[in-house]
């Protein structure tokens, strides 16, 4: 029962990546708001290219193992929407909503991930966008209060 | 016995200390392990989680009843899919399995995905199955929250468990640690008052020993005086004796004025040993206060000289050689001490050399003292002889007959120290005893 069950599993996990649409270069993945450039800056696949991209492997707290996360830092990202302001509000697909300090994006290297071990993540899993904090660099990290900053289905960031 | 006593008191003391050391490691352990449970993990808050799916499956249902856009009824579905995906991830799969609600949600997150909108699948056939789904999860809501809540109070258990086991382990080394601190006073008061013992002993001790040497000088001072009490006493005697038994005629006048003169002198001695005696009892009782002025030391010699020339009758003045002084010489002094410490040693110096040999005396000022130097011919003294010239009742080799208490060097010193000052016997270069006062200079002089 529990092979067939993993079979299950896996089929619909891959089932699941073929499915979803896949973003397309023009499609807006991140909107950022207040505090940037003229207000509003809309980021998209193109956008994130342009960017230096970083990758580690983290535990998580909603996952096992360490899967490895591919995206671009929060803080170059932030920067890149010339924001300027102390702390962001994240918005996520089903209207999650956090404060976070801006302090954190430059005292540990949070990334804007795309990708979980090389797999594009979709509105059907936790993507487009997840903030992964580096976990297992920091004891302090490993903590209720970070761990509801990690924002999956990210879609909009707005900057105070 | 004691050792043995000892040994077990080291063995108690030693499984204390250990004990007490145990129990804090334990309980240092037990708050290690508490601080590790301390943390929140994302998955105790599974009723968050459920209900999230729950509010996602309605919003679903509720965007297909409404007829919404395409676009509109995709997202809520990506979403709802999300929150099935999440329910299948590691941790909440297992929180899940342990509930007993696991597998059934598998099974609707499969149905689901067969009637995905972007396939163009049947909104009709959606709507069923996403509202037969929130029944569901309706049903299964309760037994996340329950099954939360069991876990969540056994964690609380242990907690309580651990806390409790470290809050023993802290009062467990509370008791060693008094246990300990009573040995350690017990200890140090056995130690104190063996000390205090020792120290009680040791003071009978010497209370004992001056109590026996005061006896002794007491015993040795009335030998002492009564052997030189009797000399005097018998020179007087014998002078009485010639003059009473001269039945013959009358007694010539030289006789007589030349027996007064022995017996005057005997007296004179009598006195003297009396003198004596009584300054060492007011020194000993610590009773004898000088008082310091300045005078010339120079002056006192000669006064001193001119009395003890004329205490006795057969001694020739022309013996004692003062040298002429120019210099000043005034000492800070108390001139009725320094006279019996002079006379003292004058009298020794007349005394311990043959009659017809000189004594110098020379009173001159060294850098911080004045000093009086008498120089005698006779015998002198070895350095040993010298060395306990000062202790009570001694008496130079060979001098035993000659009259004298023991005491006079003794009281001499006695008498220059209690004026800051001293007197020393050497040997005098050419044979003799150079005896030596010093007393300290006046400043203002």
């Amino acid at each position: 029962m529990s092979l067939r069950y993993h079979i299950v599993q896996t089929a619909l996990m891959t089932a699941l990546v073929f499915m979803a649409v896949p973003a397309a270069a023009e499609d807006v993945l991140l909107t950022l708001t207040g505090a940037v450039t003229d207000g509003r800056v809309e980021m998209t696949r193109a956008d994130f290219d342009t960017m230096d991209w970083h990758e580690f492997s983290t535990s998580t707290s909603v996952t096992d193992g360490r899967p490895e996360f591919r995206g671009v830092l929060m803080r170059d990202a932030l920067a890149h929407a010339g924001a300027e302001g102390s702390s962001v509000r994240a918005t996520a697909l089903n209207d999650y909503v956090v404060d976070i300090p801006v302090e954190d994006f430059h005292r540990f290297d949070v990334l804007a991930a795309l990708y979980m071990d090389d797999v594009p993540l979709t509105p059907r899993d936790k993507g487009p966008v997840w903030i992964v904090y580096p976990r297992d660099n920091h004891g302090v990290l490993a903590d209720i209060r970070y761990d509801m900053r990690w924002v999956w289905q990210l879609v909009a960031l707005h900057v105070q | 016995m004691t050792g043995t006593g000892g040994r077990a008191r080291y063995l108690w003391l030693g499984g204390l200390v250990a004990i007490c050391l145990g129990l804090l490691a334990l309980a240092a352990w037990q708050l290690v392990v508490l601080e590790r449970q301390m943390r929140i993990a994302a998955t105790e808050n599974m009723i968050w989680v459920f209900g999230q799916t729950q509010i996602e499956a309605l919003n679903l249902a509720l965007a297909l009843s409404d007829e919404a856009a395409l676009q509109q009824i995709q997202t809520r579905f990506d979403i709802l899919v999300s929150r099935l995906t999440l329910l299948e991830d590691g941790p909440q799969r297992r929180f899940l399995e342990n509930a007993g609600v696991s597998e059934t949600l598998a099974r609707w997150r499969s149905g689901l995905l067969a009637l995905d909108p972007a396939q163009g699948a049947d909104p009709a056939a959606l709507r069923a199955h996403v509202t037969a789904l929130v029944a569901a999860l309706r049903t299964k809501a309760s037994l996340v929250m329950s099954h939360e809540w069991q876990s969540q109070a056994t964690r609380l258990d242990s907690l309580r468990h651990l806390h409790l086991l470290a809050l023993m382990s802290v009062l467990g080394a509370a008791v060693a640690g008094l246990g300990l601190v009573a040995i350690l006073i017990d200890r140090e008061r056995r130690l104190m008052s063996g000390q205090l013992d020792h120290l009680r002993a040791e003071k009978l001790a010497s209370d004992l020993e001056r109590e026996r040497e005061t006896s002794e000088n007491h015993r040795r001072f009335a030998d002492l005086i009564a052997h030189q009490f009797r000399t005097p006493l018998a020179v007087i005697d014998s002078a009485m004796h010639r003059l009473t038994r001269r039945s013959g005629g009358p007694v010539p006048p030289e006789l007589i004025s030349e027996k007064a003169a022995v017996s005057r002198e005997a007296v004179a001695r009598l006195v003297k040993l009396t003198d004596t005696a009584l300054m060492m009892s007011r020194l000993e009782r610590d009773a004898v206060l000088p008082s310091l002025r300045a005078h010339d030391l120079n002056d006192l010699v000669s006064s001193v000289i001119d009395d003890l020339m004329a205490t006795a009758w057969d001694r020739d003045p022309a013996r004692i050689r003062q040298s002429v002084q120019t210099e000043p010489t005034v000492a800070l002094c108390d001139p009725m001490l320094t006279a019996e410490i002079l006379s003292n040693l004058l009298r020794n110096a007349l005394l311990y050399s043959p009659p017809d040999c000189r004594v110098d005396v020379s009173v001159f000022q060294s850098r911080d003292c004045i000093v009086c130097r008498i120089e005698d011919r006779g015998r002198g003294m070895s350095p040993e002889e010298i060395e306990c010239a000062f202790d009570r009742f001694y008496r130079g080799s060979g001098h035993e007959t000659l009259p004298g208490s023991g005491l006079g060097l003794t009281l001499a010193r006695d008498l220059a120290r209690i004026q800051g000052g001293d007197v020393t016997l050497s040997q005098r270069d050419g044979g003799g005893l150079t005896a030596a006062l010093y007393l300290p200079k006046d400043d203002v002089a």
